[in-house]
């Protein structure tokens, strides 16, 4: 009976040490990143203290564009951020113009400025990447532990842009309204393309829609 | 310098080796490539026998984001310094400098191009590269946070093919067998690209079903312009030796205060644009 008892215990011993040794998750669970790095509580501390203050500083997109054509290594040089070595940078932009028209993936603006008179397009879609989180030139990725704790970083941002800014823009915007709009742009240093710039909208405002002309 | 490498079985890392090499010559140094043929025992020895023989610098393509920080460790602590190339090791400390591709921004590039391609909808395939690479992870990441926006598009199969192309024929042979009716096949390489693309004209579906690949790699880049491969991720290994050979001078030159990454951008390729870039880089 004794030795019952005995081989009882033992099997109840190693069951517990077995159920307390062994834990099973998801690989990509595992490999999703640091699970102590809070990374939407990082996004919102960025928004609030680094990029809204950094807006001060956005230039132009018309006197973008216009240094652009004059002299683009200066463009690059004065406004441009990136992390890292290679031809994609980032600008942090801002402007005003009239809505051109309303699409499916992004709305189209005529840039009013002193300076060049671009037709851009604010993403309203398509708000993923690198763009906003890099183009204030703030953020420094060896604050991070890896990689993927930096890149939750961009997720987050574009989230907040996904959920805050783009929401009560899109449903109320309409062809002629006037708007103002600050953002990110990338941009190709080696192959630098103007025609069709992209805005990733950190802010938008809709200042008069008296001028709805349909 | 030591050039350990994690596999020479793929001709993106026969670049990377010989850009690494070629820059050390070119600064005035003796070097030498060890192949760990993503074995992280073999590296331990390729990392033991560096510093035995009296190498002073390594300039390292990890086979294993953690597995490889105690060998990178080993060798800081005895003083010779490690320049991670292409793939890093997950520690801010052990290393002396990492020179790594954008892989996430390249792959929300290629991920926003394949959502326009299929128009928002459809089944898809993906193809993973080896799963204890950081790299594997940060590109379905990057692919993953444009692509799961999108609930027209369905991933019906992921699984890994360890950046190898016989092995991603043979997992897309297989899941063929069960899902035909794939649109597209998302690749964390350029040679699990090819190798699916193989699959594909086997089984008589690579005009239907649209492959993306990643890396820049020579066959897939002549794909790109033949129409075969939609789109890839162009990565830099010129750029990323080069400048982890210098990094290794500036050390030897006195120089501590490296930047602990040093993220190198990854740029979309796909059909209207290939007139720019050639294999593992720009057109000269």
């Amino acid at each position: 009976m004794k030795e019952k008892i005995k081989y009882i215990a033992l099997f109840l011993l190693v069951v517990v040490v077995a159920y307390n040794s062994v834990y099973f998750k998801k690989l990509d669970e595992v490999k999703a990143g640091n699970t102590s790095f809070n990374a939407a509580k990082y996004a919102k501390e960025f928004w609030a203290k680094k990029l809204t203050p950094a807006l001060g500083k956005a230039i132009e997109t018309g006197q973008l564009l216009s240094v652009l054509k004059t002299d683009k290594d200066k463009a690059f040089k004065d406004y441009s951020h990136a992390l890292g070595i290679g031809n994609i940078k980032y600008f942090l932009v801002k402007g005003r113009g009239i809505v051109q028209s309303v699409d499916e993936n992004q709305v189209v603006v005529n840039v009013e400025s002193d300076f060049e008179k671009p037709e851009v397009f604010i993403a309203t879609e398509y708000v993923f990447g690198n763009a906003v989180r890099d183009a204030s030139g703030t953020i420094d990725i060896n604050e991070f532990a890896n990689s993927m704790d930096f890149n939750n970083v961009s997720a987050e941002i574009n989230k907040v842009i996904r959920e805050q800014v783009i929401p009560p823009f899109r449903s109320k915007v309409k062809k002629g309204d006037i708007v103002e709009f600050s953002g990110a742009v990338e941009l190709n240093k080696e192959h630098l393309s103007v025609n069709a710039m992209e805005i990733v909208p950190v802010s938008l405002k809709i200042i008069d829609n008296t001028l709805i002309t349909n | 310098m030591a050039i350990v490498v994690s596999t020479l079985n793929n001709p993106w890392f026969v670049f990377l080796a010989e850009k690494a090499q070629a820059k050390a010559k070119e600064l005035g140094y003796e070097s030498k490539v060890f192949d760990s043929q993503n074995n992280t025992s073999l590296e331990t020895d390729h990392f033991e026998n560096a510093m035995a023989s009296g190498y002073d610098a390594i300039l390292f393509n990890p086979t294993d984001a953690d597995g490889s920080i105690v060998n990178v460790k080993n060798a800081t602590a005895a003083g010779v310094p490690v320049f991670c190339m292409d793939r890093e090791v997950n520690s801010s400390t052990a290393a002396t400098s990492q020179i790594l591709s954008d892989s996430y921004s390249g792959c929300v590039a290629i991920a926003k191009y394949f959502v326009e391609t299929l128009n928002k909808k459809g089944k898809y395939v993906e193809i993973l590269g080896m799963v204890g690479d950081n790299n594997t992870w940060n590109r379905s990441k990057g692919f993953h946070s444009v692509v799961d926006y999108y609930p027209g598009l369905k991933m019906v199969a992921q699984q890994s093919a360890d950046f190898d192309r016989n092995k991603a024929m043979e997992v897309l042979e297989s899941i063929l067998q069960a899902h035909p009716d794939i649109d597209a096949v998302f690749c964390g390489n350029d040679a699990m690209a090819m190798g699916a693309y193989q699959a594909l004209v086997a089984a008589g579906k690579a005009d239907k079903i649209k492959v993306f690949g990643f890396d820049g790699a020579e066959d897939v880049v002549k794909s790109i312009q033949d129409g075969k491969i939609m789109a890839t991720g162009m990565q830099f290994p010129e750029v990323m030796a080069q400048t982890a050979a210098t990094f290794a001078d500036e050390y030897f030159k006195g120089k501590r205060d490296f930047p602990q990454r040093m993220p190198v951008a990854v740029e979309l390729v796909k059909k209207d644009n290939i007139e720019n870039y050639a294999a593992y880089g720009k057109k000269e």
